[in-house]
């Protein structure tokens, strides 16, 4: 070992003195991810606290009053939001899963239409959601001729997060490797066998993660449901796909607006339930993506 | 000359009376405009070993390839030239390629099995191929001519991704036997694997060459004189033009392709002198 009997050797191992950048470069990192954190806990913790007087079954129970604060609930929003999110689900996932996988497993990327159809489809992903209000309210709301209802308000919140269901889609699908494609398809099975039995079932994890995420996105709207009819005051469930509805953004929007103290209250009780639902179907992707994550 | 064992006991029959599987005649193949490999002549003989070897590049895999029809998946590849399979153009405009693949098996450079149980590994390929009968007997079959039914018998259940990578060839290898094909074309199946695990698939290839006609594709020269009863050496050349393309030199029995090759460019490949 030459290098090491030499004396110059033991100074080139010897510490440079403190690296100041590092700890400086460290620390910035650290400070990024602080303010992150210190926004959320203050966010939560205030809306807790705030909500706690009416975090009680009064909540889920009662029907919205403009009158009285002490008896008025979010009972019809709450069902309004579960009704929405359910049919915004039932049309958006088969449709978005359905669009990866042609343009994953079937598009021919030298065609200029398919390179077309993609680079609309990350832009889609970065339209304002009231947008997609004005779109709803003039084509399925008044052309369709579906009014102020669930279902429309399902099918524009079912266009907005498409996008995003197809985005994530189609990057669990390019996960599975090629070689299960060409190990089946080697079989003597055909490519539809291929993708349904091979390789939709090993990107399940993926897409049902990333579906869940796109509706807790769409599950926390209001800017496009106000053009759709959501803003109106509603004392009943929905009872049905045609039946008028709000939605608990909107209904928390609309006690905020309310000039008296226990209206506020009431608001963060309802942020604290529509947290509740965020976190759930969160877990659920979280719980989704451990449960069946593949290696390979 | 390398010191390498060269299959000896059965002598091939002669090439006139291979009653050969394919015909390969003036086979060349392109990627778009490239043209991967030029003008390649060679018979596939009947429930015989045929090897093909040469150095990176000079499109074995691709000609492999040709053969179940696999590069009909990469956009823009595509033959010219014959390949007859009994007799009958591979690429004629009534065969579905769907039908070729189950008659022509394929085992690939890494071992692929699919995330499932061992059973349903095997069982996928009869399942999709709308086999009837007792799909148990059918796995234990399978299991059994791949040399892995002792091994896995008591865990049919177990993931596959679980078993070892030799032991995971082997699963590929019974997975392709359980559709019952005529051929198993098999593209380098013992690059990712360890000594041990190469001469086990080595045995099987001899053991499964007495019901299977067998085509392979290696790295390994040893393993070609090994196992093969026929090779054929595959090179890259430069043409005129300067591009580069896949040429078969050589193609013979393997005893006298690695004792006494006709070729110069052989004779330097499988004494080291190149490649």
């Amino acid at each position: 070992m030459a290098v090491l009997s030499t004396p110059r050797s033991a100074v080139q191992l010897a510490s440079k003195g403190t690296p100041v950048r590092e700890h400086l470069f460290r620390t910035l990192l650290i400070a990024s991810l602080v303010v992150a954190f210190i926004f959320m806990v203050a966010l939560l913790s205030y809306v807790f606290v705030e909500g706690w007087p009416r975090l009680d079954s009064r909540l889920w129970e009662n029907m919205p009053s403009i009158r009285n604060p002490d008896i008025a609930g979010a009972q019809s929003a709450i069902t309004g939001t579960l009704w929405v999110i359910s049919l915004t689900g039932l049309f958006t996932l088969p449709t978005g899963i359905a669009a990866a996988i042609y343009l994953e497993e079937y598009a021919d990327k030298t065609r200029w239409y398919n390179r077309v159809i993609e680079l609309n489809i990350q832009n889609l992903a970065g339209i304002p959601s009231i947008v997609y209000g004005i779109l709803g309210l003039g084509i399925i709301a008044r052309t369709l001729g579906l009014g102020f209802s669930v279902i429309t308000a399902s099918l524009t919140l079912g266009l907005l997060v498409l996008p995003i269901v197809i985005i994530a889609s189609r990057e669990a699908l390019r996960a599975v490797p090629p070689s299960i494609r060409e190990g089946s398809l080697a079989l003597g099975a055909t490519q539809w066998q291929t993708i349904s039995r091979q390789v939709l079932p090993a990107s399940i994890p993926g897409i049902a993660t990333g579906s869940i995420l796109a509706l807790s996105r769409a599950i926390g709207e209001a800017a496009p449901l106000l053009m759709l009819g959501a803003v109106s005051f509603i004392r009943f469930n929905p009872d049905g796909i045609f039946a008028s509805y709000t939605v608990l953004p909107i209904q928390i929007f609309n006690w905020i607006s309310q000039s008296r103290e226990g209206f506020h209250v009431l608001a963060a009780a309802a942020i604290v339930v529509l947290l509740v639902i965020l976190l759930l179907m969160n877990s659920v992707a979280i719980w989704l993506r451990n449960r069946y994550q593949k290696r390979w | 000359m390398p010191n390498v064992t060269v299959r000896g006991p059965e002598a091939p029959r002669t090439i006139e009376s291979l009653d050969p599987v394919f015909t390969v005649k003036n086979l060349s193949v392109f990627y778009g405009d490239y043209e991967a490999v030029r003008g390649v002549d060679m018979l596939i003989g009947n429930r015989e070993i045929t090897a093909m070897i040469g150095p990176s590049g000079c499109g074995k895999s691709t000609v492999l390839r040709c053969f179940n029809r696999m590069n009909d998946l990469i956009p823009g590849a595509r033959p010219a030239g014959t390949i007859q399979y009994h007799g009958e153009d591979l690429y004629g405009d009534h065969v579905d390629p769907i039908e070729v693949r189950r008659r022509i098996g394929m085992v690939f450079q890494k071992p692929n099995p699919f995330p499932k149980s061992i059973y349903d590994n095997i069982a996928y390929g009869p399942k999709v191929n709308g086999v009837k009968g007792k799909m148990d007997d059918i796995v234990e079959e399978a299991l059994t001519k791949a040399a892995l039914w002792d091994e896995v018998k008591g865990k049919l259940k177990q993931n596959a991704l679980s078993l070892s990578g030799g032991q995971q060839q082997r699963l590929c290898i019974a997975r392709a036997i359980a559709v019952k094909p005529e051929v198993i074309l098999m593209d380098e199946p013992c690059s990712a694997l360890d000594p041990i695990a190469t001469t086990k698939i080595e045995d099987l290839m001899q053991e499964l060459a007495h019901d299977y006609t067998i085509v392979i594709v290696t790295h390994n020269m040893q393993q070609a004189a090994r196992v093969s009863h026929r090779t054929a050496f595959f090179t890259a050349e430069v043409d005129d033009a300067g591009v580069r393309h896949g040429r078969l030199v050589e193609f013979d029995e393997t005893s006298r392709i690695f004792t006494n090759p006709s070729d110069k460019r052989t004779e330097d490949y499988i004494t080291g002198r190149f490649g």
